[in-house]
């Protein structure tokens, strides 16, 4: 019996550039793969991003989700909000269950076990799994570029068990298993993995990017283009979490900006067919890095000292991405330059921004 | 390339682990999850070779660890595929988070397991902790003793794990080297015997984007005892399963087992082994010579342990005087301070009327050769307690008493 050839999807990128109309863009697909009434907090980053993906990828797709926050706050008593097949695994398991799942299809397919096009496999790991105990299970997936998309989405830390730092937590940031203490005042010592380029750099041949909930179209489209990539795709994704940040619900979005005009979360694409990165993506803006942190509880603690330490690590993101650094975020740089965040000036600043 | 070809009826000299591979080849499987360690490892080698010939259509998945080969099948389980995994020793310990997750699922995924002990240090040789440290996970398990045993349990395996009234995972066992690594005649079937025997995999819920279904929501307690109650159901319903295939097989392929216990030269027998796996070969060597002598042993071998037969091994043990209980696993601490399987064996017994002496031997660890005198030497303690009535000593660490 000959084998029969796997059809894949490809889905159409939506006309419009990352500036201007980033919320609203009339060729969005009407279907809802992931629809209301989970148990996710108000202004819940993740979810957010979970509905653009799914939105993005249509109905002709699989969902696998590591344990994590996506896992618990969705399926909780049994029901869940997917409208496609959906499937928990085990949060070391990201990309080794999503490996499986697309051998499957492949494999059915091929011999006539199932007829169709092959569906989008997307995986939604949380950076916990994806950074740390999922790590080795994912980079196995992207190595041997199963036709699958892994996301990330980051939020930062691990939020499901409570706010624990993980390896994608930033430096200076307070979680329970980092707070801040007279011998430890910045709290977060270590600055995050670089898990985006680390995966890029490890799988060329992937299609990898990182995108943030701030800017809807450029993440759907790169949902669109992982997906229309023949072979693994990976996705980093910026996605607050305003329980373990502590900001006001209605800011999710705004953060979603700031911390990519601070220049705290790069946003760029890996393309596998030139093996280069793609840095054309610019914010409207580039802003200091304390007008990122001021707006969450989590940073409250930082001492000028830290908040300069911050900014020199953007300021080096910026460098890496090619761009001149104006004079202010140099500026900025120096602990001489700024202050406390628990000073009075910097509490009226939080005040004026509210 | 879908490969189709009718293969006819023949015997070969093949190892334990070969007669797997060929028992996955003739399965048909869609995914292959593999990860090297001894010595199961020659099961995969064989496999890759299969795929590379074009004599196994398959998608072979060179896995990152066994908890990642465990994940992929469990994936490819629920999208519908038919999958084949397998490890040895700590590779089964480490692959420990997903057994009860599949089982759970009821994914139907079948393990491939050539024992060995568990370290430290690194030990080639065949011992039983590996396995059967997972024996309460839900999955489905019991040992071969030979290569042609090996290969029937595979097929017999997935015919009762993918039936819809059962839907678990299976571990089918054989002992590393005693069985993975000795050549011996297997006899491979007409393919269209196990076309017959073994109908294609359709799990009743998949992955399936035409018909969406959620696997493993998060529950609250309250929701957990039917859950639970249902896997539990599953296990004590694969009883009679496991009864229809193996008549089924006996039909299709002229091979009867006792799906539980097979017993040897056990009519007349005063005392006798329970065992499980390649040692069943030596004991009934030795047990043929010791009747030579007059002595009235026996041999009994368990099948298999989960679903463990407790009423047939009340059954058949309550005939003897005394049961000698060869472990080859690790239970430290347990019951006996020995090996788990005396606790089994125990328990079954519990309400029999004629209760036999229960010995515990804890013999042929670490891997090595149980070997004639060492049976003999068991027989002797065995009849030394039957003369007595009692027993003096639960547990013997053969080797090393007198």
């Amino acid at each position: 019996m000959p084998a029969i050839e796997v059809e894949r999807q490809i889905l159409p990128i939506l006309g419009s550039p990352n500036q201007g109309a980033r919320f609203y863009n009339p060729d969005l697909p009407s279907s809802e793969p992931f629809v209301p009434g989970h148990r996710t907090c108000a202004g819940c980053g993740p979810s957010i991003q979970y509905r653009m993906t799914s939105k993005a990828a249509g109905d002709n797709t699989i969902l696998v989700g590591p344990t994590g926050c996506m896992y618990v706050a969705n399926s909780s008593y049994l029901c869940t909000p997917y409208n496609v097949p959906w499937a928990h695994t085990q949060i070391g398991s990201a990309g080794s269950f999503t490996a499986g799942v697309a051998a499957a299809y492949e494999a059915m397919i091929r011999k006539g076990k199932w007829k169709g096009a092959f569906p989008n496999i997307i995986c939604e790991a949380g950076d916990g799994s994806a950074s740390d105990i999922g790590l080795a299970s994912i980079s196995g997936a992207l190595y041997r570029n199963h036709d699958c998309l892994i996301i990330c989405y980051d939020n930062e830390q691990y939020a499901n068990t409570g706010i624990q730092a993980s390896s994608r937590t930033p430096y200076g940031g307070m979680t329970t298993f980092s707070p801040p203490g007279p011998m430890v005042p910045e709290a977060k010592t270590l600055f995050p993995k670089d898990l985006a380029r680390m995966m890029a750099a490890g799988h060329p041949h992937c299609y990898v990017a990182t995108a943030s909930v701030g800017y809807p179209i450029d993440l759907m489209n790169k949902v669109r283009k992982g997906l229309n990539h023949k072979g693994a795709a990976y996705l980093m994704i910026y996605t607050p979490c305003q329980k373990g940040f502590v900001y006001e619900t209605p800011r999710s979005i705004d953060l979603g900006r700031l911390v990519v005009e601070c220049g705290l979360y790069p946003i760029w694409e890996w393309n596998p067919e030139k093996r280069e990165y793609d840095y054309s993506f610019r914010p409207q803006n580039m802003r200091p890095v304390s007008e990122y942190l001021k707006l969450q509880g989590r940073f409250g603690h930082l001492h000028a000292e830290h908040i300069a330490k911050l900014q020199t690590f953007a300021n080096q993101q910026w460098k890496m991405m090619g761009i001149e650094l104006p004079e202010a975020l140099i500026q900025a740089a120096d602990a001489k330059n700024l202050v406390n965040m628990a000073t009075a000036s910097a509490a009226e600043a939080v005040a004026q921004t509210l | 390339m879908a490969t189709a070809t009718e293969v006819k009826k023949r015997t070969v000299r093949i190892n334990g682990c070969v007669a797997s591979a060929q028992a996955a080849k003739y399965a048909d499987v869609d995914v292959i999850a593999a990860y090297p360690i001894r010595p199961y490892t020659a099961t995969m080698m064989a496999l890759a070779q299969m795929v590379a010939n074009g004599e196994l259509d398959a998608e072979y998945i060179v896995a990152d660890s066994e908890h990642s080969q465990l994940s992929i099948s469990h994936g490819a389980s629920s999208s519908g595929a038919r999958v084949f995994t397998g490890s040895s020793g700590v590779g089964v310990q480490f692959a420990y988070e997903l057994y009860s997750p599949i089982s759970g699922s009821r994914m139907p995924v079948q393990m491939m397991i050539a024992d060995r002990t568990l370290d430290p240090p690194g030990d080639f040789g065949s011992e039983h902790t590996d396995a059967l440290s997972t024996r309460d996970m839900g999955w489905l398990m019991g040992w071969a003793c030979d290569a042609q045993e090996a290969f029937d349990n595979h097929l017999m395996a997935y015919r009762i794990g993918e039936d819809p009234r059962v839907l678990l995972p299976q571990m089918v066992c054989q002992d590393g080297f005693f069985v993975s690594h000795i050549t011996s005649d297997v006899e491979l079937p007409d393919s269209g015997q196990v076309k017959e025997f073994l109908p294609p995999y359709k799990h009743p819920y998949p992955l399936d984007p035409r018909h969406p279904v959620s696997h493993g929501p998060q529950i609250m307690p309250e929701q957990g005892p039917p859950l639970q109650l249902e896997r539990a159901r599953a296990m004590e319903g694969a009883v009679a399963v496991i009864e229809e295939v193996h008549d089924e097989f006996a039909k299709i392929f002229g091979r009867r087992y006792d799906p539980w216990v097979e017993e040897y030269m056990t009519d007349d027998a005063d005392v006798v082994f329970f065992l499980q796996g390649g040692h069943a070969v030596t004991a009934r060597f030795a047990i043929k010579h010791m009747r030579d002598n007059g002595l009235k042993v026996g041999m009994v071998r368990l099948r298999t342990i989960r679903p463990y037969p407790t009423d047939r091994v009340n059954e058949v043990l309550s005939k003897f005087k005394v049961v000698g209980v060869i472990e080859t696993n690790m239970g430290l601490g347990s019951v006996s301070s020995g090996g788990v399987l005396y606790g089994e064996v125990c328990a079954a017994l519990y309400e029999s009327q004629h209760k036999p002496l229960v010995l515990s031997f804890m013999a042929g660890m670490g891997g090595e050769a149980i070997v004639l005198d060492e049976f003999y030497w068991m027989a002797k303690k065995m009849t030394e307690a039957q003369k007595r009535g009692k027993i003096e000593k639960r547990t013997h660490w053969v080797g090393f008493e007198e």
